[in-house]
């Protein structure tokens, strides 16, 4: 962000928080492969504040949502008592810095996956955190339809499991590449579907390490809001236990960072819902094949030459581990 | 017929000068770079030694097309998958997993070589 750039920005700061802002300092936090998160130290009416700015990289995914609606994703959370940054402001306008962006607090902890994994692995496993994080989902799941100021979500599915292999199936025809493991995945999906669940609820769709904010076994934030969507609230607690967001501690089923039992008990304890496990086993199969149809997405931007990067490049080199998944998950390594 | 060392040998040498002797001088923000650039070595690789045919083969047996080329072979069983034609019960569908664990096993050895270990 150049020098005229951080200058509009401040203009238009102050025109929203209703009184002189001046930037301090900025720092690129995170050139995630998709958003760009800055660092933005700022004094509003003398007052130093320590925020962030997140806005759109030139790599958008066709699946995520736009800057705005993740805003008022975020309004919705912090309403509902979820741990996230507090929202601030929201500027549609691409004129300003060259894209839509947000402005939320900035919250301690840390977020790095690998990290926090060793750390859990090292303890024998973080039953608190595994709790912890069984708790904040189901206050996301708290969030129910309808929702007139999430619009944007569309109607909630009729059949979610359907649905889901429905969409699948498409980006799996529109990318062209034939895949035939994911579609045996897809295959034993649709044999196994469960019906509709009783309730739907609202999805954040990458609720896993990596995305979440920790202190001391505590969540201080969930992040990256851009998959939200209505669905079958099992779908979050498969992706969270799916074997591909472990983070290499395999034994520790829920999200690498402690027992499976401890993140159910978290869970159930404050939504008042009973899980089904052949549900969460269904949707950890069903995650398991959406992160490969993202993965393959990430490396066909790649090679379309559309977005050279060496990162994304890489990311389409995972798909054939979470084939091996598949396979593992639809018993068809030892058939 | 061509110089060694050849491809392979010239990647391992490569890598090794990148991860031992440029990685540690580089500052925090360049080293991701730097071993994304050494994993895309190691994939190049072992991409090298990897050989497809035995998993082309039991595919071309099983769906009795011997001459398909690779991409037309997996695009028909793909569509054979999602039809049903290979659910549990069918004639083909042990055989079916077997070549498809087959094909996981040889794209895992070039892309993921940890995950044939679990």
């Amino acid at each position: 962000m150049d020098e005229h750039a951080r200058t509009r920005l401040a203009g238009w700061l102050t025109g929203a928080a209703g009184m002189p802002v001046l930037i301090t300092r900025m720092t690129l936090l995170s050139g995630g492969a998709i958003q760009q998160n800055w660092a933005l130290d700022v004094t509003q009416g003398g007052t130093e504040q320590r925020w962030v700015l997140r806005t759109d990289n030139a790599t958008v995914l066709s699946a995520s949502l736009p800057r705005p609606a993740e805003f008022a994703l975020l309004q919705a959370a912090f309403a509902a008592g979820v741990a996230v940054p507090q929202p601030l402001f929201c500027c549609t306008d691409p004129d300003v810095t060259g894209a839509p962006f947000f402005v939320m607090q900035r919250v301690a902890g840390m977020a790095q996956g690998h990290r926090l994994a060793r750390q859990a692995a090292g303890m024998g496993g973080d039953r608190a955190l595994a709790e912890a994080l069984g708790r904040e989902l189901a206050r996301i799941h708290g969030i129910r339809p309808p929702r007139p100021e999430l619009a944007f979500l569309g109607a909630p599915p009729a059949d979610p499991a359907h649905d889901f292999i429905a969409r699948q199936r498409a980006a799996l025809d529109a990318a062209g590449t034939p895949r035939p493991v994911l579609e045996w995945g897809l295959r034993h999906l649709e044999r196994t579907a469960p019906p509709p669940p009783p309730e739907l609820v609202l999805n954040h769709n990458d609720f896993r390490i990596g995305n979440i904010m920790v202190t001391d076994s505590r969540v201080t934030a969930v992040l990256d809001w851009e998959f939200a969507a209505w669905g079958d609230p099992h779908a979050d607690l498969g992706w969270l236990c799916a074997p591909c967001w472990r983070f290499g501690n395999r034994s520790l089923e829920a999200g690498g960072i402690g027992p499976r039992d401890a993140f159910y008990r978290g869970y159930e304890a404050v939504s008042g819902r009973l899980i089904e496990p052949a549900r969460v086993a269904w949707w950890e199969l069903a995650g398991t094949i959406r992160w490969a149809v993202i993965a393959a997405d990430q490396a066909a931007r790649h090679l379309s030459g559309k977005e050279r990067n060496l990162e994304l490049a890489l990311t389409g080199h995972i798909v054939p581990e979470l084939e091996m998944d598949v396979l593992r998950m639809t018993g068809a390594l030892h058939a | 017929m061509l110089e060694r060392p050849d491809g392979p040998e010239l990647l391992d040498t490569a890598r090794e000068v990148l991860l031992n002797e440029l990685l540690p001088h580089l500052p925090e923000a360049q080293r991701f770079q730097a071993r994304m650039v050494a994993n895309a070595m190691a994939i190049a690789r072992r991409e090298s030694m990897a050989d497809a045919a035995p998993a082309l083969a039991e595919l071309r047996a099983l769906l009795r097309e011997p001459e398909a080329e690779p991409a037309a072979l997996l695009a028909q069983l793909c569509t054979e998958i999602r039809a049903g034609r290979h659910d549990p019960g069918t004639p083909n569908h042990a055989a079916v997993a077997a070549a498809l664990a087959a094909l996981v096993r040889l794209r895992c050895s070039v892309s993921a070589p940890k995950a044939l270990g679990r």
